[in-house]
């Protein structure tokens, strides 16, 4: 498609276009992807709760100052490529592929959780795709007395998954995110997810023990946010990124547990949005 | 009908608010719980009640694999399976099963089962079990591949069997060089395989292609047989052939007493102990990937008839959960369920919870001289007929 002399690039026709969900093959796997926005293109990467199966409040607000594009990693929602997918290695390439097959040459990164470090692994191999780099509570690190927990042993009780993952169980938000009984749908939806989860987080518990070690490669500008209160994911984990990552800087959101995208919308958007504009 | 007995070596030691305290029996149930000295009395018990079953009359004795947990303790079936080989001489040894996935590398598998086939002079019936939830968690092996390893390690077994060492195996999971396991089995081309398991269609097929059999696992109402039953027969027909009574084991508590009242009596505490406190635990440790998405809307539908969602005795007799009576009830029940399903193996469940040594042996005692006479069927028929 062109406009005037100039060939727009995949992902912004993509992102251009009246829908907001896509799909594109990716090396062969059917990838799912959720657009919005427009600004400098931002490759938000989801966490083991597959929370770009539909377009949320927090996809919004970011949209307001970038291009969102949100895929569903392979295995997840109706992202393929799971049977592709026995170790972070697969998932790396898949995201250099996916950057291909997006056209796209560089990007803010911001990730979640297991989004997290995927993102981390992918800037500290790729950094000349990274513009900027945002991590959320982001899994990847043992800390010692910090431990990552169990959310798998768990995942049938919803009262305790709501316990680790939110600051206030009890709100809104956590009911209806973690609800007590899910449908059908959601249940199956839920379980793909943490299959998908599982199949790169299981063995170390989300941990990779050469990350420490590797943390200096990082080169771009990276924004660390964190929930105060992240049960999941202790606070722990962030001073050690912020200490090793050089050109780092560290939010933590009070009132927050392991998702501030959902629980505290408007600061994780904001804090994104100025790190962004920031030259 | 063939009968075995099993034994499912629980501890009974645990205090009267464990329930309301812990809430798991399994993985982190601490082990601050277990009694060494104690241990040392219940494990030569429970050792001499199978043992006895030999002089009972049964077809054999089943031992299982379990860690980390209050409900079993034998993490290793296969040292129980050693010292039941030298302390009997005619009846079969069902080891239901090992968890095939836990074991790195499964070739370690073949060996111990080749062992006790050997030194038994051909007894040994082997179960090939994928694991249960809580033993992914126990052992840490990653669920999403329970299903891949689990065939692979199958194929690496049954071939070092039947082929002739050394040879190369090279699979995902598993890659060996020189597969030439000593000894090699006593029976050809080797020993029976059952597959128990709450049965996902995807293993019915398995086991009905391979011509193996199926046991039923305890615990579930009696719809959940009869559904599973229908359907590994249909798996059987859709591999070309009629699925035999004897591919077909249904796995339930037996306890027999003098009359119906003293059964109920002595057998519902040892039951509601093992049932609010063994079973806890297993009602929510599901690991993700360890059951397809189709199984997983099935098991979200029937979680009403796992034992552990009961909450009377009129639900666990309706159920038929169990089978308690005197001889004349227990004969008659497992005739009239017997025949409906048509199992060709009745592993029997002769010990509960807390169900102390003697009432077990008066169970078995009265079982076997007025119950096991008159359940067999006779010269020339099947159980169907």
């Amino acid at each position: 498609m062109t406009e005037g002399n100039i060939q727009k690039p995949k992902w912004s026709v993509m992102a251009g276009s009246a829908d907001r969900k896509h799909y594109i093959d990716v090396s062969g796997k059917r990838t799912q992807i959720l657009t919005g926005g427009s600004g400098e293109p931002l490759l938000y990467l989801h966490g083991s709760g597959g929370e770009s199966m539909i377009w949320l409040p927090f996809h919004d607000g970011l949209s307001k100052h970038s291009t969102v594009i949100a895929p569903m990693h392979p295995g997840f929602g109706e992202s393929e490529g799971l049977d592709q997918t026995d170790g972070m290695e697969d998932l790396i390439f898949h995201y250099l592929d996916f950057l291909q097959a997006m056209e796209l040459e560089k990007v803010n990164l911001v990730g979640t959780s297991l989004g997290g470090w995927i993102a981390l692994e992918f800037a500290m191999r790729y950094p000349e795709k990274v513009n900027k780099l945002v991590i959320v509570d982001s899994a990847g690190l043992y800390v010692e007395g910090a431990p990552i927990a169990d959310l798998f042993a768990y995942l049938n009780k919803p009262v305790k998954v709501r316990e680790m993952v939110f600051n206030d169980p009890e709100s809104f938000i956590a009911q209806v995110s973690v609800p007590n009984i899910p449908s059908p749908e959601q249940a199956v939806l839920s379980y793909r997810a943490f299959t998908a989860a599982a199949r790169i987080g299981w063995d170390t518990y989300f941990t990779n023990p050469k990350m420490p070690e590797r943390l200096w490669r990082i080169k771009a500008p990276t924004l660390i946010i964190w929930g105060e209160n992240d049960k999941l994911v202790p606070l722990a984990h962030a001073k050690v990124y912020n200490e090793k990552i050089k050109n780092s800087r560290l939010v933590v959101i009070p009132n927050c547990g392991h998702l501030p995208n959902f629980e505290r919308t408007e600061q994780f958007v904001a804090a994104i949005a100025e790190f962004i504009k920031e030259a | 009908m063939k009968v075995f007995f099993f034994h499912l070596m629980p501890w009974p030691y645990l205090p009267d608010d464990f329930d309301e305290k812990y809430d798991s029996a399994w993985v982190w149930c601490p082990n601050s719980f277990f009694d060494p000295v104690k241990g040392h009395d219940l494990y030569n018990e429970y050792i001499n009640s199978l043992v006895m079953a030999e002089e009972y009359g049964f077809d054999g004795v089943c031992v299982n694999e379990h860690h980390q947990n209050a409900y079993g303790l034998m993490p290793s079936p296969n040292l129980i399976a050693g010292m039941l080989a030298m302390r009997t001489k005619k009846m079969k040894i069902a080891i239901i099963g090992n968890a095939l996935p836990m074991y790195n590398p499964p070739i370690r598998v073949a060996e111990e089962w080749a062992m006790l086939d050997v030194i038994s002079g051909g007894r040994i019936i082997v179960g090939m079990v994928i694991g249960g939830g809580p033993e992914y968690f126990s052992y840490h092996v990653n669920p999403t591949y329970a299903r891949e390893r689990f065939r692979e390690a199958h194929d690496l077994i049954v071939q070092s069997w039947t082929r002739e060492g050394p040879f190369e195996f090279h699979g995902k999971h598993y890659q060996l060089r020189y597969v030439n396991p000593w000894p090699t089995p006593f029976q050809k081309p080797h020993p029976p395989i059952w597959v128990p398991g709450a049965g996902s269609l995807e293993t019915l097929d398995f086991i009905a292609q391979h011509r193996y059999s199926y046991m039923g696992i305890p615990f579930f109402h009696i719809d959940v047989f009869r559904r599973q039953f229908a359907l590994f027969r249909e798996a059987c027909e859709r591999a070309g052939y009629t699925a035999s009574p004897d591919q077909l084991g249904w796995a339930i508590p037996i306890y027999v007493s003098e009359t119906d009242e003293k059964a109920r009596q002595e057998f519902e505490p040892a039951f509601w102990y093992f049932k609010k406190n063994l079973l806890k635990g297993l009602d929510f440790i599901v690991p993700p990937g360890y059951t397809s998405e189709k199984s997983l809307v099935a098991i979200l539908k029937n979680r009403g008839t796992f034992l552990y969602a009961q909450k009377t005795w009129e639900d666990v007799e309706k159920g038929v959960f169990c089978i308690i009576g005197s001889p004349e009830t227990v004969r008659d029940k497992i005739n009239y369920y017997g025949k409906e399903l048509g199992a060709g193996n009745l592993l029997m469940g002769c010990q509960a919870g807390t169900m102390s040594h003697e009432l077990t042996r008066k169970s078995m005692q009265l079982f076997s001289e007025q119950v096991l006479p008159h359940i067999r069927p006779a010269a020339g028929t099947t159980a169907a007929t």
